[in-house]
Formats: C-alpha cells, structure tokens, sequence
C-alpha cells in the first residue's frame, strides 16, 4: 500500500505541472484545465492527510477534510461554469481564445 | 436579533431584486437600486441597533464567530455595496453603450443584483474563524466578482479584465487551497484555535508549516492585492466598470486584511514560527510600499493610478502587522494593529468612494479617464472639485483628513515597532512611499484647478444627481470630520 509521502509527492508534482500551464501555456482552455489540476492536487493531499491523520496509518476521526474537499469541489465547477461563459463572450468579441493577444493595457 | 440573521437579510434582499428584475416591465431598472439602496440602508440600521452587544463575542457551530471586529467589517461590507450600488447607477447612463446591442437598459438588473451576493460574502469573511468557512465565503466574493468584472460584455477592455481576473484569481485559489491543505495535515485542524493550539504545543516541524503559511500568504496577499501578488491589480482596475473598481478596491480589500489579521495571528504568537512570518511579512510591506507608490508616478490613466495607489495603501496598512506580534503588545502606547488597521480601512473606504463618485460622474459624460479630462473641473463644477480635492488630499495624507490620522496610526506602530526589534527599514520605504505619493496625488489636483478648459471648448454640464449630491456632501463631511475627530471612528473599536 502507499504511504503518505508517495501521495503527497504525487499531490506536489501534479501542483507543478498544474502551475507550469498556467504559466507557460497561452491557450486559455488550457490555462484552465491546469487550475483544475492544481486544486485536484490540494484534493489529493487534503485527503492523503485525512487518511494517514489519526496515527497508525487510520484516518483522522473528524470528517472535516472530506467536507473540504467537497467544498473544493463545488467551487471549482462554479468557477468553470463562470470561466467558460466569459471565455465564450471573450471569443465572440475577439475570435481569440489566446492570451498572449490580451494586451490593450499597458503602464 | 442573531447577527447571522444579518446574512440572510441580505441575500433574501438579493434574491427578491433578481425576482423583480426577471418579471418587472420596468425597463429602466433603476427601481431595483434604489431598492438595494435601501434594502442595504435597513440592514446596516439592523446591524448597528438590533444586534445585542452582549451577544458578542458568540460563536456559531465553531464556523461563525462574531465580535466586534466582525461587526465592524459587516459594515464596512455593506456601506461599501451601499455605496457601490449609487455608483452603478450613476455610471447606467455610460453602461447601456456596452452591455447588448439594442441600447436598450436590459442586463443591468443583474449588475445591481450581484454586488449584493457580493457583500453577503464579504460578510461572512468577516465572521470567519475557520480555514473552511474562509475558503468558501472567499469564493463566493470572488466568483461574483468574476462575473461583475466582465459584466460589460461589449468592451473589450472590461473582458480582458475578466479573463485575468479569472486566470489569476483562480490560480491564487489554487495556492490557497493548497496550503489549507497542508496546514491541516500539520496540524490536524481547521480552526484557527485549533491550529494556534497544534502551533504552540511543541509537537509539529517548522518546514512544512511555514510552507503552508507561504502559500497561504500567496491566495491572501492576492486579494489584498500585495506586491508581487499585484500584477492583476492595475489592468482589473482600469478595464473594468468604475462601480467595480471602487467595489474591488474597498471592499474586497477591507475583507481580506480581516482574513488576513485572523489568519496571521496565531503563526505570529507561537515561537515555533514567529520569526519566519515576520520577516516574510517585512518583504511583502517593503516591496508593496516601494513598488506601489514609484510606479504610481507615471500612470496618466486615472483609473490605474488609483489602481497602483490601492497597492500603496495595502502596504501601509500591512506594515502594523509584524507589530502583532505578542512579545511586542504590551509595549505599544496607543491604539493596537487591529484598531489602527481598521481605522485605515473606514477612512479608505471614505475617502477612495469620495473620489470614485466624481471621477464616476465626469467620466460617465466625458467618457475620458485619464487625469487630463479631470482638467477645469474647478470652473466646471465646484462642487465636484473640491470633493476630489478633499479626497486626494486625505489619501495622500494631508492634515485634517481621516487619511492624515490613519496614516499618523500606523506610522506610530511602526516606529515603535523598528524600535523594539531595529526594522527600521520598514519604516524608510513608508516614509519613501508616503513622501512619492505627494507627488502623484497632487498631479490629479494641479490638473483639476490649474489646467486651462480651454483645449476643446465644449463645457459639458455636469449633472448630478440628487442622490449622489447627498452622498458627496455626506462623504466630504465624513472625511473631514473624521480627519478632525478620529474618535468618531475610533469609539466603534
């Protein structure tokens, strides 16, 4: 069975590569997804820890986490639906989904 | 009266506006602010009369805390709406050019719907004393603001202010989300007491609780718009609706430095990480103060000079927080970080609403906002002038302004502070801040009564409002009686 270290690794690595998208890619569907990645990464950990909280290798005796995590969860697909229907009004003004062209401020 | 009941005052006021914006023939839409107006008005009369003092401090199910600290913030919360929605409805005139292409008044009922859910967010940050309860009341705020920030659909500049907004709001969730995370399986716990318990009983590591704290740091800077968690700060700002931007600069602000006091205070009074988190803090304020206020002197825009002044103010205000810090509390003469900080923030919200209201009202006819359309509003509207001035002048910190007091406070905490722990170097890039921030406030000023009218000959007349002649003369009167009596404010502390 893993331990708590290989899920946190697996956590931090899935937060990196979420963070790197963010920052390198410029298509804003891809930027996204790699926002979703990185609160599926706090899922993992908040529910690694959970699970190896209560000493012994038990779960913690308090649920908090799992409610977290569902609260995580709901917020994350509000922010998608808010995303994607701003994306959409910014393509149909703009026909660009890319966010290198988003640059009429300056200063 | 419960003081949640407070809450559900305010989103039943919400919902019953969304209900009279689906099915109203009324096509102006201006019934359903005056209706928020009011309704707001009520609920901060609740607030103040209805809510007994002796059920503070009171804590609900272990997620709601009220106290006078979280009483104070509500209203902040709700004067700012309040405030917020007189703003909309002043800039609707220049707002229906954006929103569909009938030209007609239809999708602004919305506009004066959300802030409402808005402020119900703001609220609950308030009252927020456990990490889950802050997450989620800081999600609510901040969706709804994804949502006003881009709301004027045909603009371009106001959606590329969504997409950034979007982007990088979520991204410091992300971070914050993350460290919540690993702030529970260090401690075991969400609570704040809890936490502050685990922190002080000897039995967890220094690395990876100040990890957590760092990310944590990164979604709370974000909102408090810390420098280098800044960058969406000045182009959010200027893309944006004026109300918005009012609303983004006081009220998101005025929630995010309670989080944040709340937050910071146990890593601050545990000797496990006391040290690491003040000096974390003492670069975030060195580098907000410094970057804020010299990049502010060669912005044109008004909308991003002030965008670059709320970076300046976020860090004067973050500069009494090292001073929490429990070794230090019983040698400080004069009013705590806490009082000194929430001062700040109500002479802010005065003052920073005085000046959104009359660049509001001149940008909403001249369609300009750069500070050259700010040229001749002496002659123009004297009245309009002087509100800016008087504005200005209190954020830059002059005198007989709240601002000059709030600035006087906090000052006063950190020189004590540099000389209890020798950080003095705090203290020179305030003084560095304060004296740049002169310079550029006084650029909007010198436009306004020394800049010739003449270049375009056209004298627009300024209108104005009944309603926002009343909350002009009212706000005026609050800067400068509150510059001249500080206990006005202070007495609610």
């Amino acid at each position: 069975m893993p331990t708590l270290n290989e899920y946190l690794l697996m956590g931090g690595l899935l937060f990196v590569i979420g963070l790197c998208g963010v920052m390198i890619r410029s298509n804003i569907i891809v930027i996204l997804m790699s926002l979703e990645m990185m609160l599926s990464a706090a899922n993992l950990t908040l529910v690694a820890f959970w699970r190896f909280g209560g000493g012994e290798g038990l779960p913690a005796d308090s649920y908090n986490a799992q409610v977290m995590v569902f609260f995580v969860i709901t917020v994350a697909a509000a922010e998608v639906a808010v995303g994607l229907a701003i994306i959409v009004a910014l393509f149909r003004s703009r026909q660009t989904v890319d966010v290198e062209e988003l640059r009429s401020m300056k200063g | 009266m419960p003081a949640y009941y407070l809450e559900i005052l305010i989103l039943l006021l919400g919902f019953t506006m969304l209900g009279i914006e689906a099915f109203s023939s009324n096509r102006s839409r201006s019934g359903i602010a005056v209706l928020g107006i009011s309704g707001l008005f009520v609920v901060l009369l609740f607030l103040i009369i209805a809510v007994p003092s002796s059920e503070v401090p009171y804590d609900y199910w272990g997620i709601y805390h009220v106290d006078k600290w979280a009483l104070f913030y509500k209203a902040i919360a709700i004067l700012t709406t309040l405030l917020v929605l007189v703003l909309a409805k002043d800039f609707s005139s220049a707002f229906k050019k954006y929103t569909s292409q009938s030209n007609e008044f239809s999708g602004i009922g919305e506009y004066y719907c959300l802030p409402i859910f808005v402020c119900a967010g703001l609220m609950w940050m308030a009252s927020a004393k456990d990490l889950i309860t802050i997450f989620v009341s800081l999600e609510l705020v901040t969706i709804g603001f994804y949502v006003l920030v881009s709301f004027m659909r045909r603009n371009v500049g106001s959606l590329e202010a969504g997409v950034k907004y979007l982007v990088l709001g979520a991204l410091s969730t992300g971070f914050l989300v993350y460290g919540i995370a690993w702030i529970f399986g260090v401690t075991g716990h969400f609570d704040l007491s809890g936490i502050a318990e685990a922190l002080n009983s000897g039995e967890i590591e220094k690395k990876p609780i100040i990890f957590a704290f760092a990310l944590l740091m990164v979604g709370l800077g974000f909102k408090v718009a810390a420098v280098p968690f800044h960058i969406w700060v000045p182009d959010v700002y200027q893309g944006t609706s004026m109300p918005i931007t009012a609303f983004l600069s006081v009220g998101s602000k005025a929630a995010g430095f309670i989080v944040l006091l709340r937050v910071i205070e146990p890593f601050l009074n545990s000797p496990l990480t006391s040290s690491s988190v003040i000096l974390i803090l003492s670069f975030l304020v060195c580098v907000t103060l410094f970057f804020g206020n010299l990049v502010a002197i060669k912005q044109t825009n008004i909308k991003r000079l002030l965008a670059y002044s709320s970076i300046a103010h976020a860090g004067f205000l973050m500069m009494a927080l090292p001073a929490m810090e429990s070794g230090f509390h019983s040698k400080l003469i004069g009013p705590s970080p806490m009082e000194s900080i929430s001062f700040y923030l109500a002479g802010y919200l005065l003052m920073t609403m005085l000046c959104f209201l009359v660049i509001t009202i001149v940008s909403s006819l001249t369609d300009g906002e750069n500070i050259d359309d700010l040229r001749g509003l002496g002659a123009r509207s004297p009245l309009l002038a002087f509100a800016m001035l008087v504005g200005v002048a209190s954020l830059a910190g002059i005198p007989l302004t709240v601002g000059f007091f709030g600035k006087f406070l906090l000052f006063n905490i950190a020189i004590q502070y540099a000389v209890f722990s020798g950080s003095w170097y705090i203290v020179a890039f305030a003084v560095l801040g304060a004296s740049a921030g002169f310079y550029y406030y006084f650029k909007i000023i010198r436009a306004m009564y020394c800049g010739g009218a003449e270049q375009d000959g056209d004298q627009l007349a300024l209108t104005i409002s009944t309603l926002s002649r009343v909350v002009i003369i009212v706000l005026l009167a609050g800067v400068i009686l509150c510059g001249v009596f500080p206990k006005l404010i202070l007495g609610f502390l």
